[in-house]
Formats: C-alpha cells, structure tokens, sequence
C-alpha cells in the first residue's frame, strides 16, 4: 500500500474479537486488518506493535460495517455479507465462512450494505442498506426472513431495543422507524426534522447515527444529535455539537460521540458538552469501546486516515494503530 | 586576711547541692548567694558554676525520673543565671544540646517548643554570639535525626525556627552556589516485572481522591495487570523528572531535545484531558476535610504505572508538574552567577521555553478549584524569587540600613523677604512695579485690604437716603396712592429688604404682625424708620395705620431688649414733675394728645386747683394707664405732637 493509498484511506467500521484480544477494521478499499491489542498495549511495545498483524482484502467495494458475534466476524460490503471465523483469522486463515447477500428487488444495481446489528433474542441479523428496505437474517437458519419496507431512501443506521423486540432503522429520509420485530410492521416513524429543537436545515434532514439505551435514544446527522425518551417520543436534550456525528454511544453516565471534526465528543446527559479530545484523523466515522475484556478495555476511533486512536484513559489519546 | 584559695571540688558540690536546693524552690537566688559566698576569681567561679549545673543535668537524665518540665526549669535556671552575670553564656546552650542529644524523639518535641518560645531570649545580644554555633549544630543534629516523611511538621518547626533566629544574611542558611539536590532521584519501573504497586496499597487510596471516569478506578492492585497501561506516557512523564532534579543537563544538545519531545507529549496530554470540577470530586474533597483534614503530604512521587489514569486526573498532581516546569524555566532563563559561562540558552530554545511558559500558565489557570487565582499567585512567588536571586548575586548584603552620616553642615538658606517688606521702604517711597498702570494703582495704597476698607469704596446706601422716598409717599399729607408707592416696586423691595438686614435693627426684631405683602411689611418698616430720623427733618403727622401698634410693638421689644437708648426709658417722676412746671395750664393740650378720655380730664379737674398739680395728675393718670408704655420716648412724641418740642427736648436731653 503505497503513501498515496494511506494518505486517502479512511476507517469506516471496527470490531473486537470476542476474546478482545484483537481489532478488525475495515476500510474503503475493501480490506480488513486485524489488529493486535495485547502486543500494542504491552510495556515493550514498539513502532510495529501498533501495525496490523494481518491484513486481507474481505469485499470489494468499501467495507461499511463489520460485527462480530461469539465466534464469528461478520463484514458487509458492496450488497454482501461475509462470515469469518475469528479463530481462523487469528491462525491468519483467511477464507470466509459463508457470504450472503440480501433479496434485491432490482438486480441491475447492488445497493452497499451500510449498518448491522445483532438481535441476540432470536439470534438474527438484521441489516440496513441501499434498497431502502432493512432486512433481518436468521443466523441459525441462514434466510433472510423478514423485510422492513418503509424508508424513502437507503437505511443509514440500524439498532435493536431487545427488551421491547424493537428494530429502530435510521436513514437518509430523515425518518427513524421504529419496527416491531416479530410482525415486521413500522410502530412508530419520527421525523426528527421536524422538530425545531434540533432540525438543522443547513445540514439536512438525514440521520446517520442511531444507538439505543433501553428507553433512550441517540440519533443525530443532519439535525443536531439529540436524545430521545421512547416512551413519550420526544427529544429530551438536543446537544450543542458542530458537524453531523456519525457513531454515538452510551458510556456509564455520559455519551460518547464522533462525527465530523477531529475530536472524540464527551457530553452529559443533560445537554452539555463535558470535552472534545482531540483526535489523529480529520473527521471520524467510527467508535468503539472494548468491552469483551478488562485488560484492553480500551476506545479506539478511526476516521478519514489510515490512523485508528486508541484511548487508554477516555481523555486523551494514548496512541495510534496504523493500517 | 589572705583571700582565700579557691577549692574546685569544694567549689562545684557547694555549687550543685544550691542547684538542686535552687530547682526545688524554683527561685536562682540561692545559687546567687552561693556564688557570691565562694571565695575566689570570677571566672574560676564561672565555670565551676557550668560544670556543676551540666553535672546536675547530666544526673537528671541518667535517672531517668525526670520529665521534662524538670530539665526545662533547670535550663530556665541557668538562663537567669546567665541574666545574673554568674555563669558563661555557652552553658545554657551546651544543657540543650545535651538534652536533645539524650532524650527520645517525642520528648525532644517539648524541648524544642521550649527553644521556640525563647527565640527573642536566644537572639539578645548577651546570648546570640555565645550559642548561635551551638543552636545550629543542635537543629542539624536533630534534623538528622528526623525522617522528612514521618516527621515533616517536626522539621519544619526546626527550619523555621532558624529562619527566625539567624538574619536573612547568614550564609550558612543559603544555597549560595545554587545547587540542586542531585541525590533525589525518582524511581520507576522501566519493566513490568518490577511493578511496585503490590506493596503500597494504602496509599493508593490516599492518593486517589477523585475517582473520575470511573473506568478504571474499581479494578484491585493485586490482580496482574488488569487494566490497560499507556507505557509509552508513562515512561515519557516519569523520565521528565529527572531534567526537573538536574536542570544543568538542559543545556545539553541531545538531553534538551529528549526534553522537549517529552515535554510536549506530556502537556498535549494534559491539554487534551481538561479536568472539570465534578460534583464526586467536590463531595469527596468534603468528606476529606471533614475527617481530621489532616493534609497528606508525599515527599516523593509515587510512581507506580497503574496510578497514572489517577494521577492525571488529580489537580493537585497537575499542579505540582506544571510547577516544576517554571521552576525549571526560571532557572534556565535567570541570570545565576554561579553558572558556567556554557550554559546559555540559545534562540530557539528561548523561544519554547516562552511558548510552553504560555502554555503552562493557561493549564494552571484551568485546573479546578480556584486556577485563576493559584496562577496569579504562582507569577507573583516567581517575580519574587527574581529579586531573591539577585540578591544572592550580589553576595547576599545584609538587609539592615546603616545609619548615613551627615558630613556636610547645612547651609542655612536664606529666606526670600515678603513683598511688603521690601516695596515701598525704598528711599523715596515709590513704588515702581515696572508697568505704569500697576505703578500708579500700587501707589494709591499698597495694602489691598485697607484701600478696599475706604470709604470711597462704601457702596451701600445709608437708611436715609434709600428710603427718603419712600417716607415722603408714606407721609398720608402727600396723598400718594398705594399703587404708586415706591414700596409696591419689588425690585425696590428686594432692594430695601437687603439694605434693612444690613444696617437697620428692625429687621431683626420679631414681630407678631403677620405681613400679608412685602409692600405692607416695607410700609411699617418705612415708619419705624422714619420716626429715627434725625429731628432737623420735620415730620409731622406721620400717621399710618400701624403706627400706635408698631409704637407697643417697638416698646415692647425695646424693654424686653434692654437696649440702651434714652428713649425706652421709663418716665420718673422728677422727669414729670419739671414737666408739668413746664406744661402749666397748657396740659389739656397735651391731654389730647395722650388720648385721655374727657370722663378723666374732668376727674382730674375737679382733683386738683393747681394747675401743675393738674397736669402732674395727667401725667401721673397717663403712666398709670400706660403702664410700661410709659416711656419717655411716648412722652416726647405725645409732645411734639402737641406743639411742646422745646419740652419734648428737654426731656430727651435729659
């Protein structure tokens, strides 16, 4: 990968392995990299810890989105889902374990798929993308099942109430929907344009990060990120952020938000912006936060470079994994 | 009689038994007497007296019964005697150093608070040169003693108590070379084998008071390594401390730019990671001070790899690194006489030193609680801490200013003449102010008050002639309508009331009329006036409406205010008697115009045959009825009106 490629990568999707040993991440050229937490976070570390320990080219356009399950990676692309074996990518074995692709209405064009998520209940997947439409996989199975149609335009995010079966799917429409999983029907639409509090007409109407917490949700792009109580479904604080946030998350009391801009957002529940870190790449696409074990618990974030920060402390960054 | 030999043995258990019989009385005298009862040469006695009270200390302590307050009031003792003038001033010293010396260090507490209630004792002038080597000696024994970390307060109390006791200029209290404590080398573990956080448990949470984030803090010590490290920060930090311990190592190529690399990672972590005053902290800081509020203090960094997050996140740490940055900066820009001539500083390092002391500043300025004001306070120490070090490059002079010596006597300076002194005594009394106008005016009269006081310079009109006037339109002969009365000008009137408050006492007798017009208050006033008119004016039948009442009113006042004119007098009867001599049979004219009515006319008639007893009895009814209105100056009026002015001068006259 020559100094041009790098200078014009940039990180769209992240996962740690189950035993949170390792890193994947995904990039817009298609390729994959695992990364070695336990070797970058040693005392001894050096300069080549903090390379990938395996890189392989996993799709062929951009790789949006990338989950990992107990034992398995799953990556999405342009219109396909793969499946990797975790234990066999760390033996540095790189053949999938199955590919799959969504029931396109039209098979001229192949829609990306932009967002997965898990539904750990009935042990399904349920993926957002292009065609406008969120599909749910039943894993055990391995069929599509279930079609959510209702968007006007493609899914940008997608996230899993389990306790209520609840598919939330956010997208360029501007509409986050709210579907029940067992019937597959749209309980609720919220336009979150609409509403002034956080409508930013300058930005658009799109919502690109979506994240659920129980009875709260997250979701911001073109409108302001704001939170949300599902039961009333209203915007209960809207957060003063510049640019479109991109990934949220909830973290103990706070939320964690990246988005346009090179730092890593902390606000508090109530509204304010507690801090901005700053982070390596110019604007961020993708967070996350190591929580399959203690000892590298740490954040990592990547963005629009070949860097992916990585925090020990939440407050500051500690240092870079490089593709 | 011979003197008598001096005997020591004799001399010292003489001197030990008035000691011990001296301590039990807590009183010198006896040891006084003593003194003064041995035969033999002040000096030997001396000494003998500073032997005998060491020995008595000395068997004090090998008892090992006495408290302390024992050895206390046998040093007490040896300080009057000091006072009395019988034993050396070394002895009181060398009981404290023996004192010290023996005792175990919870003892030497009470001793030492002794010693630091009689500073002003130690520095008086029989005392300081004698015991200053001694008092010195002492503390450094004792700090040496001391552990810095258990004992600080101890120390420090040993520290300042020196600081008070030698003057700012004793140069064995100075670090005069500038010299860095080398020795204070900070540890930390390069490998992760040799972890030290197994053993210092406790305080751990001591040092932990905020637990922020939360994240990491829950996580137990004993557990290998269960959080994840930052090493790479963690080695960069801790190495900075040892640029902190030895600033001389800046000045090299190579150190300085491992210094500058470390430094700026440490401060962009800093930078990045802002602390905010967070309500867990603030209670915790509340519980904190609420139990005992003692304040721990660490005399080393703990430099463990798993305090980090938590020494990151605790203001206090942060403010002590940002601190040691401009310590270390100032040292490196200050001019140090003792510094060798290759340590400068070159452009580019002057300029990050001056960035990052910005950078520095603003980080202080931001650590919760209270940063504004902990960074002005910081500037302030460190403006100060320039005027110290030139002080020490100047070789320390004493800060005591020496009386100057007046050499040269004064000139007396001769004092300027006033102008008056000097103008006009000339020869020929001319003034010549140098311009003709101020020449001409100077010679008129030189004084200015006195030409102001002349009488071409009395601008007021007198009584007479403002109010001429208005007297004649008064006068009802004349006939002048009220319109046209001068009075009912108001300019005139403003006029009138302005020269009666300066020149008429009328003004300022209180009267009970009520006014309903300045014109009508000016007419009575104009009649008033006119009667104290001078008598070369004729003015008859001056009749106004008022003029009976004014008449009361004015005699009334006037003997009310004792005023000392003839005419408020009363009438006696010697005055009556020549008057009615003078009347004769004319007192029925005079009757009429003292308003007698005919009922007493006749009465009097038929009183009396003679015609001077006739008028003595009108006059007499007269000032019966008058009573204190009969005056003199009634009667003379009664008798102008009458046609009697020769009578009524007489009267006057009289």
């Amino acid at each position: 990968m020559g100094p041009v490629e790098l200078l014009h990568m940039s990180v769209f999707s992240q996962s740690f392995s189950p035993c949170g040993r390792f890193l994947a991440a995904g990039n817009n050229y298609g390729e994959i990299a695992l990364f070695s937490l336990s070797a970058a976070l040693s005392p001894d570390a050096t300069a080549q810890s903090q390379k990938p320990v395996l890189t392989f080219t996993a799709h062929e356009g951009p790789v949006f989105s990338l989950l990992s399950t107990d034992c398995h990676l799953l990556s999405a692309g342009n219109g396909e889902i793969s499946a990797w074996s975790w234990t066999e990518l760390i033996k540095k074995n790189v053949k999938p374990l199955w590919t799959k692709r969504p029931n396109y209405k039209s098979s001229l064009e192949i829609p990306e798929i932009n967002s997965m998520v898990m539904n750990p209940r009935d042990n399904s997947l349920i993926v957002g993308g292009g065609d406008n439409n969120v599909h749910v996989l039943d894993l055990e199975r391995g069929v599509f099942k279930l079609v959510l149609q209702g968007h006007s335009d493609y899914v940008h995010c997608v996230s899993v109430r389990e306790r209520e079966a609840e598919i939330l799917s956010g997208g360029e429409d501007g509409a986050v929907r709210i579907w029940d999983s067992r019937t597959g029907q749209s309980v609720h639409c919220i336009e979150v344009y609409k509403y002034e509090s956080c409508a930013r007409p300058q930005y658009g109407k799109w919502i690109s990060c979506l994240t659920t917490d129980s009875d709260w949700m997250l979701c911001g792009g073109g409108p302001s990120m704001s939170l949300w109580h599902l039961r009333s479904l209203s915007p209960t604080s809207v957060f003063p952020l510049t640019g479109c946030q991109r990934q949220a998350a909830f973290h103990q009391d706070m939320i964690l938000a990246v988005g346009e801009g090179p730092f890593l957002s902390h606000c508090l529940l109530g509204g304010e912006v507690k801090a901005q870190i700053p982070c390596t790449p110019q604007s961020l696409n993708t967070l996350q936060l190591n929580t399959n074990s203690t000892e590298h618990r740490v954040l990592t974030a990547g963005g629009s470079s070949d860097h992916i920060d990585v925090f020990t402390n939440l407050s500051y960054r500690a240092f870079s994994l490089r593709f | 009689m011979s003197p008598s030999v001096f005997n020591f043995v004799d001399a010292k258990d003489k001197f030990t038994a008035s000691a011990i019989h001296a301590l039990a009385a807590k009183n010198g005298k006896q040891l006084v007497n003593a003194f003064n009862q041995i035969p033999g040469n002040e000096t030997e006695k001396k000494t003998t007296l500073d032997q005998a009270l060491r020995g008595v200390l000395g068997d004090q302590i090998v008892e090992q019964k006495a408290s302390c307050d024992e050895y206390l009031s046998l040093i007490y003792l040896s300080i009057d005697a000091v006072t009395e003038g019988i034993c050396s001033a070394t002895t009181p010293f060398l009981l404290l150093g023996d004192v010290l010396d023996c005792l175990p260090l919870d003892q030497c507490d009470k001793i030492f608070s002794f010693v630091e209630e009689n500073v002003s004792t130690w520095k008086s002038n029989s005392f300081y040169t004698a015991g200053k080597n001694y008092l010195l000696r002492m503390c450094n024994d004792l700090l040496r003693r001391l552990s810095k970390s258990q004992n600080t307060v101890f120390c420090g109390r040993i520290q300042l108590f020196l600081a008070r006791l030698f003057p700012l200029s004793e140069k064995s209290g100075l670090n005069l070379q500038s010299q860095f404590n080398l020795d204070n080398i900070t540890v930390f573990n390069k490998n992760e084998q040799e972890s030290t956080l197994g053993q210092k448990h406790t305080e751990e949470k001591e040092e932990g008071m905020e637990v922020e984030e939360g994240e990491m803090g829950e996580d137990d010590a004993p557990a290998p390594c269960s959080i994840p490290i930052d090493y790479n920060l963690y080695r960069k930090f801790w190495t900075l401390q040892d640029y902190f311990r030895n600033p001389v190592q800046c000045y090299d190529k190579f150190s300085w730019m491992t210094f500058l690399k470390y430094s700026d990672e440490t401060l962009a972590v800093f930078k990045s990671y802002k602390l905010d005053d967070m309500q867990a902290s603030k209670r915790k800081l509340e519980e904190l001070r609420a139990t005992g509020g003692e304040h721990v203090y660490f005399a080393k960094f703990l430099t463990s790899e798993k305090l980090m997050d938590l020494q990151l996140s605790d203001s206090n740490f942060r403010r002590h690194i940002l601190l040691q940055y401009l310590i270390l900066f100032q040292y490196l820009k200050g001019q140090v006489k003792f510094k060798s001539s290759n340590s400068v500083l070159n452009d580019d390092q002057t300029t990050w030193i001056e960035e990052t002391t910005k950078l520095v500043y603003q980080l202080l300025r931001e650590i919760p609680p209270d940063g504004d004001k902990f960074a002005t306070m910081v500037e302030h120490i460190l403006n100060t801490e320039d005027n110290w070090n030139s002080w020490k490059n100047e070789g320390c002079p004493s800060f005591v200013k020496e009386r100057t010596v007046d050499d040269k006597p004064k000139r007396p300076t001769r004092k300027r003449q006033a102008p008056e002194d000097f103008l006009g005594k000339g020869p020929d009394r001319k003034l010549f102010m140098g311009n003709d106008e101020l020449t001409r005016l100077w010679n008129l009269n030189q004084d200015n008050m006195e030409a102001c006081k002349s009488d071409s310079r009395e601008f007021m009109p007198s009584l007479d002639e403002f109010f001429a006037e208005a007297i004649e339109q008064a006068d009802p002969a004349n006939m002048v309508e009220d319109e046209y009365k001068v009075v009912r000008n108001p300019n005139y009137g403003w006029r009138a009331l302005r020269l009666l408050s300066r020149r008429s006492p009328h003004f300022f007798q209180p009267t009970n009329q009520k006014f309903k017009s300045l014109a009508d208050y000016l007419d009575s006033m104009v009649s008033k006036l006119a009667k104290e008119l001078p008598k070369d004016i004729p003015s008859e039948e001056i009749k106004t409406g008022e003029e009976d009442d004014d008449d009361n009113g004015d005699n009334l006042l006037k003997d009310s205010n004792d005023s000392p004119s003839i005419q408020s007098k009363m009438v006696t009867n010697q005055q009556m008697d020549d008057m009615a001599a003078k009347l004769g049979a004319q007192w029925k004219t005079l009757a009429s115009h003292l308003e007698m009515k005919a009922a007493e006319l006749r009465e009097i008639e038929t009183d009396s045959e003679d015609v001077d007893m006739q008028a003595k009895l009108l006059l007499v009814a007269w000032q019966d009825r008058e009573g204190t209105q009969a005056t003199v100056d009634n009667l003379v009026t009664a008798l102008n009106a009458a046609g009697f002015s020769q009578i009524a001068d007489s009267l006057s006259e009289a």
